[in-house]
């Protein structure tokens, strides 16, 4: 574990003097001041006076978010950026101090917790609150304020209470937002509708330029824009455009967020510090340090998930009462090198080796040691890419993505049967990276074709692929080629959870089209497991 | 404005960072893709790691390709120097003369002489003229075709241009001309050296187009190429900018040019 202790910001006194006071009481806040903590290796401001600037021009346009639910507890994070593609959003170098509110009402009638956050540079102006004290299970509302300038209104919502029962609950899963490649109206649509948390499984960016002129967006950017990322301030841009998209602050803005990392918010497949192309591992150490900070300035996510250099403590747990157990994975930071080069490859010695991991064994530890808990009736493993083998190649032979769990064979016996001896009663994996959906059930051994232990649902991309079709040949060929996968589609979207005691439905929303700003988003299917029966019914 | 006054106690004593700069002088011409480049060098010299925020200034007719180099810098032992490329352009009308770029950490501070050399005669239309690409990989930049190097052994070191989509076609290169130009024949250079024979991994079937009076109109259209350098030659037009349209190459993964020339004839 690389996370150290972060040593809080030493304010020994703050001055309140007249011209604050009139602005918080212009802004209804009462006084209060929350600072928010240092993070590790990163120095503080050389002034020793903390200038609140007013900033003159708007400085919400990367929008607002929540994220990482408690049950009295939820994360809010804004960045100021009132130009958020130049160098640190266009804002100076002096700290700004950012007003918060949570009430729990739309107008802010009933204000329960409000404070100040300093937004400082070495942040990027980012700042996350973690506002404790609420009551479990119901929405909140939040906004901030800088100046003369409110932010949106968003909306939140804690997690239900330790062990409480609950009747259900509804969420949705994202992953893959390529920005030159699509609109984000599957954001529009999961704005438009009503969750209690909405789990992002990574590429949330791309390393990758986005092309003069975004792709299908046909926008020019700045030329820093079109280069892959390597620094902290390219990384940094790259979250500020894609955050630009207001589909996409609208859906950050209606639920609470939790968010991992897959590979692309880092490089394509990388595997701990082994890069894609083995570049040198003291310069690929130093492009995590920039991708994971960067990651966190731009994610609702607690001090907690503050990387130290290049390590980071993604992996988590979110509990909604008796129902619901979302265990979220880090397959990317601790996993084993691709096997037999990566691509796809017939199982090789490499692949099938009972010494490899994809989640390490530390985390693959703390997975089992809570399946053992049987804290809720749905057990869910929110990660970023298969488990279930996918054969992609036609005919009698065998060849499969040794990226994802399909190139870590004992990971996958290790953690579905160890589910099983641990008497998990529905084991749900959902899942991204693929571009595609596809809905599996899950055996620890495909070979010995062992019984089904649990399903997946692998969510296809919000825009990575363009618009894509029902069926690609790849698709049509998993379909014949592996009897367990129930459900396969090939165009962009996301899928929304309806889960209670006695099911689990997937409904998977797809886009007719990305590649236009107005495409239509409709149900394509509506998956269900019924409770105690690791079997997916295609209604 | 208001002030919160803090103690001074907050202020942790930052490790220092030096800078280093190769070459130490850029030389550049007035072409939008000919850039100067130089690497600029951060190290952390301390004992602690930090993040550093290195500004770049370049006063007129300097242009650098970025204002800022944010980056972590660990205190490993020995030294660890993070290194990263910066491009320098001056625009076509700019002055031959000496300028000057400054680079500044903290408090540290370098200046590092930019020479603007005058713009050279050329017969190659889009030689160092604007290129863009629907997508380029980040091993590569989208100049690197029309950069004057057209040796397949530099690839992916010195020059080139690969686009970031893999096995998805098709992929454009295109090129910007300031004015249209009477272009007759367009020469492609794709990857071909004993290591990557344009067999294999060349470009395979494209279509060359050139903008006429706003609309793209196809010249020549290549198909099954396995050979490292292919002409295409036309009845002359006037055209203000040049296309590759690349359909497939010969492993099916990238498009791969090293170089794209236009001529009048």
């Amino acid at each position: 574990m690389l996370l150290t202790g972060c040593a809080p910001l030493n304010v020994r006194e703050v001055t309140r003097n007249q011209t604050r006071r009139k602005f918080l009481t212009a802004s209804g806040v009462a006084a209060g001041l929350a600072i928010s903590g240092a993070l590790p290796g990163i120095g503080t401001s050389n002034a020793s006076t903390v200038e609140v600037d007013r900033l003159r021009d708007y400085p919400f346009r990367l929008g607002i978010a929540s994220g990482d639910p408690l049950p009295d507890s939820v994360v809010l994070w804004t960045r100021l950026a009132p130009h958020p593609l130049d160098p640190f959003g266009g804002v100076n170098d002096r700290p700004v101090a950012v007003v918060w509110q949570v009430a729990e009402d739309e107008r802010f009638r009933r204000v329960v917790r409000t404070g100040v956050e300093i937004a400082r540079r070495e942040s990027s102006h980012s700042v996350h609150v973690d506002v404790r004290g609420l009551r479990p299970w119901r929405h909140y509302y939040y906004r901030f304020i800088v100046g003369g300038h409110i932010s949106p209104v968003g909306r939140t919502r804690t997690a239900p209470a330790p062990r409480q029962a609950l009747s259900g609950m509804t969420f949705a899963f994202a992953s893959c937002q390529a920005w030159w490649e699509g609109f984000y109206t599957a954001y529009r649509d999961m704005a438009a509708k009503d969750h209690d948390v909405v789990l992002h499984l990574g590429d949330y960016i791309y390393e990758y330029g986005v092309g003069a002129d975004s792709g299908v967006r046909r926008q020019p950017v700045p030329v820093e824009l079109t280069r892959e990322t390597m620094t902290l301030d390219e990384y940094r841009g790259r979250y500020a455009l894609y955050k630009t998209d207001p589909d996409l602050q609208a859906a950050h803005a209606a639920a609470p967020w939790v968010v991992t990392v897959d590979d692309h918010e880092v490089e394509n497949n990388w595997a701990g510090p082994i890069s894609e192309n083995n570049a040198p591992r003291e310069e690929f150490l130093v492009r995590m340090a920039n991708a994971f900070r960067a990651w966190y300035e731009h994610t609702p996510v607690r001090l907690a998930q503050a990387p130290n250099g290049p390590g980071i403590q993604l992996y988590r747990r979110f509990q909604y009462g008796d129902l619901v157990r979302f265990n979220l994975l880090d397959t990317r930071q601790y996993r084993d090198d691709q096997a037999g080069g990566d691509g796809e490859k017939p199982p090789n010695p490499g692949s099938l080796d009972p010494k490899r991991s994809i989640t390490g064994a530390a985390q693959e530890k703390w997975l089992l040691d809570g399946m053992a808990e049987r804290s809720a009736r749905w057990e869910v493993l929110a990660h970023q890419t298969a488990i279930a083998q996918l054969d992609v190649k036609a005919g009698p032979d065998m060849v499969v993505p040794m990226d994802t769990w399909d190139g870590y064979v004992a990971s996958r016996k290790r953690i579905l049967g160890g589910a099983r001896e641990r008497g998990v009663r529905n084991l749900v994996s959902i899942a991204g990276d693929l571009h595609r959906s596809v809905a599996s059930e899950l055996r620890e051994d495909y070979a010995a074709s062992t019984p089904v232990v649990g399903t997946e649902f692998v969510g296809t991309s919000v825009t990575s692929g363009r618009d894509g079709m029902d069926h690609d040949q790849i698709g049509r060929t998993i379909l014949a080629e592996n009897p367990h996968v129930k459900f396969h589609n090939f165009q962009r979207g996301y899928v929304r959870c309806e889960v209670n005691a006695a099911q689990w439905v997937a409904d998977y929303r797809v886009a007719d089209r990305v590649t236009v700003a107005d495409g239509t988003v409709s149900s394509r299917s509506k998956l269900i497991v019924e409770d105690g029966v690791p079997a997916i019914q295609v209604r | 404005m208001w002030v919160l006054a803090l103690t001074a106690t907050m202020l942790a004593a930052t490790a220092p960072v030096t800078i280093s700069v190769n070459p130490e002088k850029v030389q550049v011409v007035g072409l939008p893709c000919m850039p100067g480049s130089l690497k600029v060098g951060m190290t952390n010299t301390g004992t602690t790691d930090r993040y550093a925020d290195l500004e770049l200034s370049a006063p007129s007719p300097v242009v650098a390709d970025r204002k800022i180099i944010s980056t972590w810098l660990p205190a490993w032992d020995p030294d660890h120097t993070v290194t990263t490329p910066v491009g320098v352009t001056v625009p076509r009308t700019a002055k031959p003369g000496t300028y000057s770029l400054t680079l500044s950490v903290d408090r540290t501070r370098r200046t590092v002489p930019v020479e603007v050399l005058p713009l050279p005669p050329k017969d190659n239309l889009v030689l160092g003229e604007q290129a863009s690409a629907s997508s380029t990989h980040g091993s590569f930049r989208t100049c690197g075709a029309v950069d004057g190097d057209a040796d397949s052994a530099n690839w992916s070191t010195r020059t080139g241009w690969n686009d970031a989509t893999r096995a998805v076609f098709p992929d454009e290169y295109s090129v910007s001309l300031i004015a249209p130009s009477a272009i007759g024949r367009v020469e492609l250079q794709t990857l071909d050296s004993a290591r990557y024979p344009a067999a294999q991994n060349g470009l395979r079937d494209w279509d060359v187009q050139v903008r006429v009076a706003g609309s793209w109109v196809t010249v020549d259209q290549v198909r099954g190429n396995a050979v490292g350098r292919v002409k295409s030659v036309f009845p002359a037009v006037q055209a203000d900018a040049v296309r590759i349209v690349a359909l497939d190459s010969n492993d099916h993964a990238y498009s791969r040019i090293v170089e794209l020339e236009a001529y009048a004839r």
